[in-house]
């Protein structure tokens, strides 16, 4: 036989062992899924639904109409940011948890560029607007920061507490010194110029031109994670923080710059917010994306483009789940509880892959031993 | 005897990993009462079997036998232990906040009314079961505080309060000092005479095998390639076995050491990791091209001593000086700027990060390298995994893959890793611990090759090492450390490893001899 060919062809079908780990990641995320689904199904068959009916309505809900569609992807536009902020952090060995205050005091500080510059040209508006928030997000990031490199205080004690005092000083401020004269608004800051508003690249969708802001930042992280010298020493400092001191790299200042960064990509979750839907500061700004975020970059492992696809998978199940309860008239307990058991399924990933490659070796195994049995008596 | 039958038997035991048969069609019979040892070069499967013995790996194929029973795919570490298996491992499962009687009846502790924790109870039990079989502990000691010698008579008491009386040891003397590995054979042959223990040692050094055990299984590549009685088999064809040829230790130092000190330490003193004095007073000198070891019992200061040169641990005294210039009270950073490298002694928390590929372990420090970053902005990954790939093989490191995590790599591999890594900044100064630690034979020859050769190329070298062989092998002088101070020094060849022994332990056993 042709042996060159056969070798070929062989070389082909065995993948090397990265891709291999890929290929047995992504196959056990699909499973993962199914299940998710599957027990979903039971649990709307049990309470007397018809759940073929039901993701119909799900996934036409979530990506049916245009308008449909930019929700969804607005709202993918905020997980995927929070999570990559958590995802950046957590990679240089250091853990975010204060991102939802962060995400207040850009939102804030925004707001506040946006009005008091109603003058100024559009584009210096946002660009002030965005610096801003990024000044804000990330100053209010340094402070755990700083603590926790020089004082080694817990940075998720610290970060937890901040988001409080955070949250609550805007809604003192919204409601006190900063808030606006226009009638019918309950708490929240001045109008900002209209001129700086990001207009809606759907109609009557949430979708507006700061996704392109947000696919930049995006970009960035992508790439400080997974191209860069910095994303390398990070890997290495969050991995082993130890080992990162010997080997020469300043451990403590990227964890600093890891914490940081992170404020200030929450920082700019706010104003995408203020200047694409609210048009100012409200005090009713994020009803806890971060911790959505975070979640989303928990079940991702902190893997950058693992979290680009988690967020745009949560976003369907958020915005297709609220579709679904006005469509097929299920209520919006069972879809809570259909959604935490999806995610709840997509976190056990990791022993579902053990499970399966523990198996598929064993099967392995078994053939090997048959063949060499039959070649024994032949 | 042997009229009961083997006390464990394996069956066509085959163990598949993924690309990897760590088991190979293993068939053993281990008898009552004998001390068995199973030798093999690391990733040989010793601990895979032993693995599939204590429950913590299930075989892919073929069947385990305890005390004549078959045992079922259920088979795990609690079970094992309820049959009367005891595994103690190379890096042990003790929890280092607890004391060490807390840690000794972990899972089983005695109680008070059938819900409280009973303290008293568990110091007293853990004394009588210390005296029981010559195993003195302090119950009330914290374990993190204790030597690496006393953690494993902890761990051993551990399996024998549960009633062990299979016991697996895996390369239990890898971490301790030779008077340490005395006393731990002293035990093993006791109670195994007189308590009927039966003993599994995982081990690849093979005058251990020699001076303890009664039969003797050697392993490579997962097959088990025979079973001699001990008696019958001497330690040169057992290596052979081993790796599969011969194996030659030659003498390879060549030439005198240079005239240049290049690393002075003057009066270095540190304390530990309780904030007790560690080193106190420390005078060094290592010249160009020599290497100069440190002998002492696990604990008197080595560890603190390497750490302190690196900048790893703050100095409360002393200097340490590179070609006469000052490079104490930098940071581990500046340190290797100035020209010193350091192979630490624990591989896994200082020397490497597990869960980074190899590729990226062997890069550490040369990152912002312009041939592997541009504008110190992007990481030239290319050019990191062919410079990888190089030193993976110069180094000969076998690996599933460069890209996969470090933690896939046996431990020699991770220690030839780590070696490459160091030895390619190409620094005047190496500062090497435990270079060999819990490494397989054609390893060991390899890496006391890569020493030589950087001893022979002018590098000043400071070794510290608990393997007196390897010291008296490799040293161009030795010092002792005892109790952070330097006891004696010698130059290779005038002193004997019984006369050093003295030394180590401050010296006041030869003046009791003198009496």
């Amino acid at each position: 036989m042709n042996t060159g060919f056969v070798q070929s062809v062989r070389a082909l079908v065995t993948l090397k062992p990265k891709q291999k780990l890929t290929a047995q990641y992504l196959l056990s995320l699909l499973i993962a899924v199914s299940l998710a689904f599957l027990v979903g199904a039971g649990i709307m068959l049990l309470c007397g639904y018809d759940p073929v009916a039901c993701y119909a309505a799900l996934f036409k809900g979530a990506l049916g109409k245009p308008r449909a569609l930019g929700n969804t992807l607005a709202k993918t536009v905020t997980l995927c940011l929070t999570g990559l902020a958590m995802s950046v952090a957590a990679k240089a060995g250091i853990f975010n948890v204060g991102g939802e205050g962060q995400l207040y005091l850009g939102g804030l500080a925004a707001a506040v560029v946006g009005a008091r510059m109603a003058d100024s040209p559009a584009w210096l508006i946002v660009v002030c607007a965005l610096l801003a928030a990024m000044a804000a997000g990330g100053a209010y990031a340094w402070l755990p920061g700083i603590l926790k490199v020089k004082l080694r205080v817990n940075e998720v004690v610290t970060t937890i507490l901040l988001n409080s005092a955070a949250i609550y000083f805007c809604s003192y401020l919204a409601n006190g010194p900063l808030k606006t004269a226009e009638r019918g608004i309950p708490s929240g800051t001045d109008s900002i110029a209209a001129a700086a508003w990001f207009p809606p690249l759907i109609r009557l969708s949430s979708l507006t031109t700061g996704v392109f802001y947000a696919a930049g930042i995006t970009l960035f992280i992508w790439y400080l994670m997974t191209r860069s010298t910095a994303g390398f020493e990070m890997k290495i400092t969050g991995t082993n923080p130890r080992f990162a001191r010997y080997g020469g790299i300043r451990a403590d200042r990227l964890a600093l710059w890891g914490m940081v960064l992170s404020g200030m990509v929450c920082g700019v979750v706010g104003p995408l917010e203020v200047f694409g839907l609210h048009h100012r500061f409200l005090t009713t700004l994020s009803s806890e994306f971060y911790f959505d975020g975070m979640l989303v970059a928990m079940i991702m492992r902190y893997q950058p483009v693992g979290v680009i696809l988690m967020s745009f998978f949560f976003a369907i199940l958020n915005i297709g789940g609220s579709a679904m309860e006005l469509s097929a008239g299920i209520s919006s307990e069972v879809i809570l509880i259909v959604q935490s058991v999806i995610i709840f399924f997509m976190a056990a990933e990791g022993g579902i892959s053990e499970m399966a490659r523990r198996s598929a070796a064993e099967r392995r195994v078994r053939r090997a031993a048959r063949r060499a049995e039959k070649e024994a008596s032949a | 005897m042997s009229a009961e039958g083997p006390v464990v038997r394996f069956e066509h035991v085959t163990v598949q990993f993924p690309g990897v048969l760590a088991n190979d069609d293993v068939s053993l019979d281990i008898r009552r009462g004998e001390v068995f040892a199973l030798v093999g070069e690391n990733g040989a499967g010793k601990s895979t079997l032993m693995n599939v013995l204590y429950g913590l790996q299930k075989p892919t194929l073929g069947s385990l036998w305890i005390k004549g029973r078959k045992i079922g795919p259920r088979h795990d570490p609690l079970r094992a232990m309820a049959m009367g298996v005891g595994m103690v491992h190379q890096h042990f499962k003790l929890v280092p906040s607890f004391t060490v009687a807390q840690n000794i009846v972990l899972g089983m502790e005695p109680k008070r009314r059938g819900l409280f924790y009973d303290q008293k109870r568990a110091d007293h039990d853990v004394r009588a079961l210390g005296e029981r079989f010559g195993l003195p502990v302090n119950t009330a000691d914290t374990v993190g505080e204790l030597s690496v010698g006393l953690q494993q008579r902890v761990e051993i008491l551990k399996a024998l309060h549960r009633g062990a009386d299979v016991l697996i040891l895996d390369e239990p003397t890898a971490v301790l000092t030779p008077h340490e590995t005395d006393e731990l054979f002293e035990v093993i042959r006791r109670i195994v005479a007189e308590k009927g223990m039966t003993v599994i040692l995982i081990t690849h050094k093979l005058g251990e095998v020699m001076a303890l055990s009664d039969r003797v299984g050697v392993m490579r590549r997962g097959k088990l390639l025979g079973v001699l009685p001990t008696a019958e088999t001497d330690e040169r064809v057992l290596a052979a076995m081993m790796v599969g040829r011969d194996v030659i230790f030659d003498e390879l130092r060549e030439g005198a050491p240079g005239e240049q000190v290049v690393l002075a330490v003057r009066g270095l003193a540190a304390k530990d990791d309780r904030g007790l004095p560690a080193v106190r007073g420390v005078d060094l000198t290592v010249h160009a091209g020599e290497i100069v070891g440190v002998c002492g019992v696990e604990g008197n200061g080595q560890t603190e001593l390497t750490e302190c040169i690196m900048g790893m641990r703050p100095q409360t005294g002393g200097t340490v000086t590179l070609n006469g210039r000052d490079i104490s009270r930098h940071t581990p950073r500046a340190i290797r700027a100035m020209g010193v490298s350091w192979i630490p002694e624990d591989r896994l928390s200082t020397g490497l990060s597990a869960k980074a590929t190899v590729t990226e372990n062997l890069l550490v420090g040369k990152q912002r390298q312009p041939a592997f970053s541009l504008l110190g902005i992007h990481y030239r990954r290319r050019n990191a995994r062919r410079y990888a790939a190089k030193l993976a093989e110069e180094f000969d490191i076998r690996s599933g893959g460069l890209e996969l995590p470090a933690a896939s790599l046996s431990g020699g591999n991770m220690q030839k890793t780590i070696l490459a890594r160091e030895f390619s900044f190409d620094s005047p100064v190496l500062v090497i611990s435990q270079p060999t630690r819990g490494v397989d034979i054609g390893a060991i020859e390899f890496i006391h090759e890569k020493i030589l050769e950087k001893r022979n190329a002018g590098c000043a070298i400071l070794l510290v090492s608990a393997d007196l062989d390897e010291l008296f092998r490799l040293s161009d002088r030795l010092v002792t450390l005892y109790e952070g101070q330097i006891t004696g020094r010698f130059e290779a060849g005038s002193i004997d490893k019984q006369e050093i022994g003295y030394y180590m332990t401050g010296g006041r056993q030869k003046e009791a001899r003198k009496a």
